[in-house]
Formats: C-alpha cells, sequence, structure tokens
C-alpha cells in the first residue's frame, strides 16, 4: 500500500496562481471556489527586501481534526493517506471547515464540504496532481512516500533538514513537508 | 443589445448533447458526479497552442461530452515544457463566455444590430471599394497582435495595393529589436539553462510569463547559477533571485555603460572574442572612460562597490553568462533612453564573448515556412512607404518597417491619411497610449472593421465586428513560436465545434479579400495552405495534427559565423547608427522626463504584467478576475516611506493625475518598489460596459500617458510619465 505525500518548495514559488486555476478545472470547480491558496510574505526594508509565496492546501493530515470531528464520518482518511469527504455522507454542517487549521475546506455551492483531494483519480491511474504538473518552477512533488525509489523518498532523504510542516505546532502531524526559505 | 443572455439560456444554445443538457449548468456540476454521470462517455484529448498570450504555448485539450474540461501542457514545445500557465487555465473558460459575440454585428445610429456574414461582407466591400476609388490604397490598413495567419493578412493588405499593415510592435518592443538588429544583426535568444550567470535587467519572465524561460532560469539555479534581478519593482522573477538589485527606472542605460566601463577598465572582458569578432572596440575604449561606476551609482542607485562586484562576477562565469536579451521593461518600448539601453546590454554581452555561445546569447533555429507559391501567386508588394514614417531617414531611420507604429494609426486617421481599417485580434482603444487620442483617431475613419470574439473597447465602436471563432474552435496557419535549439512547428487545431456564427482569423481574410476581387491571391484552403508552408520542412500535416508540435531541421551549434550586420561582425561601433546621426556608441541619455524630487506628490508611473492577465485581453475572464479581487491585485504598488510622507496607508485611496489623464485608485504600500515611482499592473481598467467582468475594475497605464514617439524608431515611451498622486 502506498502511503503519499507532498513536498512544497517554498523558495519556488512565485505568486502565479498557475495551481488554483489547474485544480479549478481539474475539479470543475466555479471561478469563486479554490481548493488552494497562496499566504505572500514581506521581509525586510527596501533595499534589502524580498518576498515568498507560501502555497497551502488540505496537508492530508496523520492526525487530522476534520475527521475527529465530523459528526457521519463523512471525512475520512484512507489507508494510503488521503483524506477525502464522501459527499452523500456529509451534511453540510461545517464542524470541519472550523476544525481546519489550514482553513482550506469550502462549502461547495451544492452543499456539502469539499478540499484538496491530491487529485486522486489521476493518482490510482498513475498520474500527478493537477498543481503540481502545471507548476513552472516545479515547487511542488508528489509521490510514494514509502517508496525508497520514488522522487519525492529520495528529495525528504536529501533535504530532510530543511523540510518542516506547516503550523508543527497543531500536532496534525500533515502529509505535506515544507521546505522552507 | 441582443448579446445579453443567462447561462443556461447560453448553454442550452450551445453545441452540448442532449444527455448533458439533462444535468443542467454544466459549470456548476461537480466533477466526480460528472465523472459518474459521464463514465460512458470518452475523453477526447486534441493538441493544440494556447491563445491566452502571444507564447501560443503548446496544450492538450480534453474534450469531454463536446464540452473542454481541461488543459494540459504539451511537454515536446519548446516554450513550455508540459507546463501552463493560469491564464491558459483561465482562458479555456472565455470559450463560454456570455459576452461573446453571437453573428456579424452592424452599428446603426449607434447600436449593433445582428446581420449575416454575406451582408457584412458585400457591404464592407462597397464601402472599401468607395474609399480606395477617392483616396487611393495606401489609405487602408490593418492592425494585429499577430496570429500565426499574420502572413495572410499582410497578403490581404498588399493584394489591395496597401503598405499599411501594423502590429502592436511600437508600444511593445521595437527599440529592443533594432539595437539587437543593429549589434548582431538579428533578435537573439538566451540559452538559461546551461548559463552560470544570469543578469536580468526590466524583464520579468515569471511575471509577463515565459514558462521556458523560467524552467530554464529554475535549471541554471539548481545547477549553481547566480541570478540577478535588476528592476524598480521586486518582480516575481526576483523572487527566484540571489539579489535584487531595486534600479531608479529609466536609467538602466547609466548601470550597463558603467559594467562596461569595468569590464574594459579592469581588462575583464572576452580579448580574443572582442578581437575576432567585433568592430569598434577601440572607440568603445575612448568613450566608456566617462562613466566609471560612482557616476553610475549618483544616477541609477545601484552603489558603485555593487556594480563592480557584479561586473566582476559575471565576467568569472563568461563565455557561460548573460545579461537577458529583455523585452518591454526598460529597453523595448519604455523611455527615450532605451535603444541606446538596449544597445548597451548586447555590447555588454558581446563583451563577455558569450554571442551564440552554450550559456550566453544565442540564435534560435528558424523553421522556414514554405511559400505558396509558385501555385498561389504572391501580389507584388506595394510601391510606397508606410505614412508612419518607418525606415525613412529623418523620421524613423531605425522603425520597423513590418511592424509599423500602430500607436500613430490615430493620428495618421486624424489627419485624413488613414480612412479605412481593419482591427484583428488587437484593441487599441485600452492598449495604446492616450485613449482620449485613440478614440478620436478611431472615430475619424470613414470604416472601421473589427474581428474579436467580444465587443472590445475598438469593438465598441467599429461600423462592422465580425466575430472571431476561439481558439480552440478551429483549425488556423502553422506556426513556428516554439523554435529554440531546434525549430519547431506547431498548430491551432479545433476541439469542438463553433458554438456561435463565428469564423476563423484565416477564413474571415479569405473571405474578405475574395470579396474585394482579390480571390486570385486566396486560390488555396488552410489545409492546403498549411501543407505547403510544411513542406521544404519535411514535415507531413498529419503528423503535426497528431502531435500539436514536430521539432523539425538541425539542431543548434555552438559558434559565431558571418553576422547579419555590415561588417559582418558584432558592431560595437555601429557606422548606419553613425550615419544617421545616432552616436555610434551608446552614450548617456536623460529620460525625457523625470519626477522632481522635492515634490512629495510627484512620481514615474511604470507598469508591468502580472502572471494572471494578458494585456487587457483576459481581465473579463471570471477565473482569472477572481484572482485579482481575492487577492486584491488591483492597486497601485507605492514605497512604504514615500507613501507615508502622504499619510497613506496600505489599501487607501489615491486619486492619480498627469497631463492627460486621471483616476483613483487603492494603494498597496511595499518595500518593494523604488521610492520614485509607482507601479500600476497592467491589464486593467477595462471600459467597454459589454465586458462585464472586467468593465470599471481599476486603471491602465495607458490612461496617463501622452501620445509619444521616440525619436529613433517611433516607440511609445510608455515609461516617460511623472504622475501627481493624492491621498482622497
Amino acid at each position: 500500500m502506498a502511503r503519499y505525500g507532498m513536498v512544497i518548495d517554498e523558495t519556488k514559488c512565485v505568486g502565479c496562481y498557475a495551481c488554483r486555476v489547474a485544480c479549478q478545472n481539474q475539479n470543475n470547480l466555479a471561478e469563486d471556489e479554490a481548493y488552494n491558496y497562496l499566504e505572500e510574505r514581506e521581509f525586510g526594508q527596501f533595499p534589502l527586501f524580498t518576498r515568498v509565496f507560501l502555497p497551502v492546501q488540505c496537508q492530508h493530515c496523520d492526525n487530522p481534526p476534520c475527521v475527529t470531528v465530523c459528526p457521519t464520518g463523512a471525512s475520512h482518511k484512507r489507508k494510503d493517506g488521503i483524506v477525502l469527504v464522501t459527499e452523500k455522507d456529509c451534511i453540510g454542517c461545517k464542524y470541519c471547515i472550523a476544525a481546519c487549521p489550514y482553513h482550506v475546506r469550502i462549502i461547495r455551492k451544492q452543499g456539502y464540504v469539499e478540499k484538496c483531494r491530491f487529485c486522486v483519480e489521476f493518482v490510482e491511474e498513475g498520474g500527478k496532481p493537477a498543481c503540481m504538473t502545471t507548476c513552472m518552477t516545479g515547487v511542488r512533488l508528489f509521490g510514494d512516500l514509502d517508496d525508497p525509489a520514488s522522487e519525492i523518498a529520495q528529495y525528504i532523504a536529501r533535504n530532510r533538514h530543511r523540510l518542516r510542516p506547516y503550523k508543527g505546532e497543531m500536532n496534525t502531524k500533515p502529509r505535506i513537508f515544507y521546505r522552507k526559505a | 443589445m441582443p448579446l445579453k443572455i443567462s447561462r443556461r439560456g447560453f448553454l442550452k444554445g450551445s453545441a452540448l448533447t442532449a444527455g448533458a443538457l439533462s444535468l443542467g449548468t454544466l459549470g456548476a456540476l461537480d466533477f466526480r458526479t460528472w465523472a459518474k454521470t459521464n463514465a460512458a462517455a470518452p475523453v477526447r484529448r486534441v493538441p493544440t497552442i494556447c491563445n491566452g498570450c502571444g507564447n501560443r504555448c503548446g496544450l492538450f485539450a480534453y474534450v469531454k461530452n463536446g464540452r473542454i474540461w481541461r488543459i494540459e501542457g504539451n511537454p515536446e514545445a519548446n516554450g513550455n515544457r508540459g507546463v501552463l500557465c493560469p491564464k491558459g487555465h483561465g482562458y479555456l473558460h472565455d470559450l463560454y463566455n456570455p459576452n461573446r459575440i453571437r453573428s456579424p454585428l452592424k452599428r446603426v445610429d449607434g447600436k449593433f444590430q445582428p446581420i449575416s456574414w454575406e451582408q457584412a461582407y458585400q457591404e464592407i466591400a462597397q464601402k472599401i471599394n468607395l474609399i480606395l476609388m477617392e483616396n487611393g490604397p495606401e489609405s487602408v490598413f490593418w492592425v494585429n497582435y499577430p496570429q500565426p495567419n499574420h502572413a495572410y493578412a499582410l497578403r490581404f493588405m498588399h493584394s489591395l495595393g496597401s503598405p499599411h499593415y501594423f502590429t502592436h510592435g511600437s508600444t511593445c518592443y521595437t527599440a529592443r529589436n533594432a539595437a539587437w538588429n543593429h549589434t548582431v544583426g538579428k533578435l537573439p535568444s538566451n540559452d538559461l539553462a546551461n548559463s552560470r550567470y544570469i543578469l536580468v535587467i526590466g524583464r520579468n519572465p515569471a511575471g509577463g510569463v515565459d514558462l521556458g524561460q523560467v524552467k530554464d532560469i529554475v535549471r541554471a539555479r539548481e545547477n549553481g547559477a547566480k541570478l540577478i534581478v535588476v528592476d524598480p519593482r521586486h518582480s516575481e522573477t526576483a523572487i527566484l533571485a540571489d539579489e535584487w538589485l531595486p534600479i531608479k527606472p529609466g536609467t538602466d542605460l547609466a548601470l550597463l555603460l558603467a559594467m562596461i566601463n569595468v569590464m574594459v577598465a579592469e581588462r575583464l572582458y572576452d580579448a580574443r572574442f572582442v578581437k575576432e569578432n567585433t568592430v569598434g572596440f577601440e572607440q568603445l575604449e575612448d568613450e566608456i572612460i566617462n562613466y566609471p561606476p560612482q557616476w553610475a551609482e549618483k544616477v541609477c542607485d545601484i552603489p558603485a562597490a555593487t556594480i563592480v562586484r557584479i561586473t566582476r562576477e559575471i565576467c568569472r562565469a563568461k563565455p557561460h553568462a548573460l545579461i537577458h536579451r529583455g523585452y518591454h521593461g526598460a529597453i523595448g518600448a519604455q523611455y527615450l533612453n532605451s535603444f541606446q539601453t538596449a544597445r548597451a546590454l548586447a555590447i555588454a554581452n558581446a563583451l563577455l564573448g558569450n554571442i551564440n555561445r552554450k550559456g550566453g546569447i544565442y540564435f534560435a533555429q528558424s523553421a522556414g515556412l514554405g511559400e505558396l507559391q509558385p501555385t498561389h501567386p504572391i501580389p507584388a508588394g506595394p510601391a510606397g512607404p508606410k505614412a508612419d514614417g518607418t525606415g525613412i531617414p529623418g523620421r524613423y531611420p531605425l522603425g520597423s518597417y513590418g511592424d509599423g507604429i500602430s500607436h500613430a494609426i490615430p493620428e495618421l486617421a486624424l489627419r485624413g491619411i488613414l480612412k479605412c481599417g481593419f482591427v484583428y485580434h488587437h484593441n487599441p482603444l485600452r492598449t495604446n497610449p492616450n485613449p482620449k487620442r485613440v478614440i478620436a483617431g478611431y472615430k475619424k475613419l470613414d470604416l472601421l472593421v473589427v474581428i474579436d470574439p467580444v465587443l472590445s473597447e475598438t469593438a465598441s465602436i467599429a461600423h462592422y465586428v465580425l466575430p472571431a471563432s476561439f481558439y480552440l474552435e478551429t483549425d488556423e496557419a502553422v506556426d513556428t513560436k516554439h523554435s529554440g535549439k531546434r525549430a519547431q512547428v506547431s498548430i491551432q487545431q479545433k476541439a469542438i465545434e463553433p458554438l456561435f456564427d463565428s469564423r476563423s482569423g484565416f477564413q474571415i481574410i479569405c473571405d474578405l479579400a475574395k470579396h474585394l476581387g482579390s480571390a486570385r491571391f486566396f486560390n488555396f484552403t488552410l489545409d492546403e495552405a498549411n501543407e505547403l508552408r510544411l513542406k521544404p520542412l519535411g514535415a507531413s500535416l498529419k503528423e503535426l495534427r497528431a502531435k500539436g508540435v514536430l521539432a523539425v531541421g538541425p539542431s543548434w551549434k555552438e559558434g559565431i559565423g558571418k553576422l547579419e550586420t555590415p561588417s559582418g561582425k558584432v558592431e560595437i561601433a555601429s557606422a548606419t547608427l553613425e550615419g544617421l546621426g545616432y552616436p555610434a556608441i551608446p552614450r548617456w541619455q536623460e529620460p525625457l522626463v523625470s519626477p522632481d524630487p522635492k515634490d512629495l506628490h510627484a512620481f514615474r508611473l511604470i507598469h508591468g504584467k502580472q502572471a494572471m492577465h494578458t494585456h487587457a485581453m483576459t481581465a473579463n475572464q471570471p477565473y482569472l478576475m477572481a484572482i485579482s479581487r481575492r487577492y486584491d491585485l488591483i492597486r497601485l504598488w507605492i514605497n512604504r516611506s514615500r507613501a507615508e510622507k502622504l499619510s497613506l496607508k496600505d489599501g487607501d485611496m489615491v486619486e492619480i493625475k498627469s497631463l492627460v489623464g486621471e483616476g483613483k485608485i487603492r494603494v498597496k504600500l511595499t518595500e518593494g518598489l523604488h521610492p520614485s515611482c509607482v507601479w500600476l499592473p497592467s491589464g486593467y481598467g477595462v471600459f467597454s460596459k459589454h465586458l462585464t467582468t472586467a468593465y470599471d475594475q481599476g486603471l491602465s497605464y495607458n490612461d496617463f500617458l501622452p501620445t509619444l514617439f521616440d525619436p529613433t524608431v517611433g516607440h511609445a515611451m510608455s515609461s516617460e510619465v511623472i504622475v501627481q498622486v493624492r491621498k482622497v
């Protein structure tokens, strides 16, 4: 059984938002519905200045608060690590939206909650998530963390000391690892 | 207005199958439901090229139940190699934009009435024939942002006997092109991927998106290359850089002259390359002593020590080092000194010995498309020069005759020289400087025909509007945009049937020509023309259709041969320029205007692209505009310390005023901008009420720009404007 995860290299994001629209198309979302967002941060004073974009999406946590609080079991974690919402079981109570420290869950116009699904239909056929494949700088890496031959596993092995979870203090144990600026 | 139509009604009228219709508005359907419902429906993959900007990236369009589902980059296309930008993903939704025109339109008493294609063509032809009789063929023009069919538009103008084919070039890149032409013979490319040291001055490939270049920069950085970005604004490319050097806008020439000064003074240049492959170095040695780094520091605000350091660094990495060949920013069409700046940039590269070298500046392979002769005759070229003065000594001798000076069209119309115009894939009312003047000029025309999928500002004042098909609806002429280390041909192909009574640009050009008695020059179909164009390349149309892009011809080889300059060498000193009364060697030249440092309200207005918008074309796209709104991107950037002196807080509303325009906009306070300027993202300020998403959102820099023509190439000098900024 694969154990899926992602690396996001925040030193490479130029803030173009291609990942947002590629994801919207992939998931047939309306223009104001998005499964990912960017946080822009500025550092320093003119002329010694820089800025960083932090791409955020469902972290597919190993300790997911959204799953814990879901009253119907609609939010669940698969054996391969992907956190999903079963649409027919979701009653739209938004408890999970309140519980998620990453603010990545949205209530769809149809009344149920949804969020990044790691493009599970693609992944099951050997593909990669749309946010990753469209990116001009290669911000994201996706793959099987348990497969030592996978690009992501090798990347993590090489860069372990540079990687950190986002909001690690929340003890959510995210499956997305950020390479920090 | 016949164009008001609900999304639901629009979809019912579209080419969806009955099965899809029963699902209601597909746009609001969740993918999984859609996928489940349509599990049996096959997904069709059509290779084509994007039309979200001029790069024409290779992509695969995925079609399900007659509707475009999503797109994905074509890994074979050299220009984007498998990735796509937000504009590509978002722009595909314009296919389904309710603002699209559904049939040819004729303006009667200020209102548009739908008419048939045949009526439109006949009436247009009748009116042009009268204009031709009374004013001659020179009074007719065609202006476009070039599409792969531009050769046929040119053929159409020539068949009428008019020299007046224009591109948008004079507002974009003509100074850069002229400078490279007069230095190395043609416009080169950058071998970024193999470079060890990349200096980018005024170019921002991560914002004014060039996907292939960004991929190359990332690869070079991973291999240890250093990236320095010189830009008044902390650009998207600066995010990737080792260093951002915020230069005072309009003074890039001073930086380059000082860098050359250091290269010469410290003998850091490639002496062998200079000896063997250049002319005029001695003259450069004599003149460049005038520009030491201490002088440049005072002019351009980059410390002398930094100038010396980066010059030494780039020279250590030579010849696998380069200064980006540039685009619009700094050297394209921005300042009085843009031409000299571009010359200095080209010369500095030559001193690195990097011309046509790996990791340097190189000449891309070109795909020499076939002509249509002998089977299809080509019209004799027009006898006279262009009325804009391009290529004429005493007027704009270095101006590009091929591009023309398109922002001179309103002036030529007001003077009664141009009487009739075709505007295709272009919107001069929004993208040319000084819109009041542009509107007056285009309104003076006896006949204005606009070919566009929507009622842009320009289309809104046209006598006739011909609905161009959306790029996903039609085939087009073979293109060569993706040529790099190998030449590539690419093709735009129909992914779905046209939703409305629209036609391709190619067909409209041919139809117009036929109705104007030029049928003999247009006696071919698109497929025939494409076959003939591909013939000398040994490529088959069938294979190209299957793959979307094809590599053709030999691979690029390192090494410099005889250049296409008068001397056959790199012209550090140019006898041609001297003969025309310009300096043979680049000399410092002040910008045309500069803000008064004592005036707290005076700023230079500069502009640039955001990654999600192209010119004014994508602002009406809800998916892209949603990003602008969600992230509050429709704001004027202002340096924080300058803003605080005006008691401005982040998000405050200001009034901007220049000699020709005024407007109100909210500000973004930032440390990432030179204090002498304010920065306005291009792409907003749409004033056509027919574009419902974009209308009245933000401002355009063109609102504030006077109509200017630089005295070398006649470009628009689009950053030579001082504005007054006040809190409201």
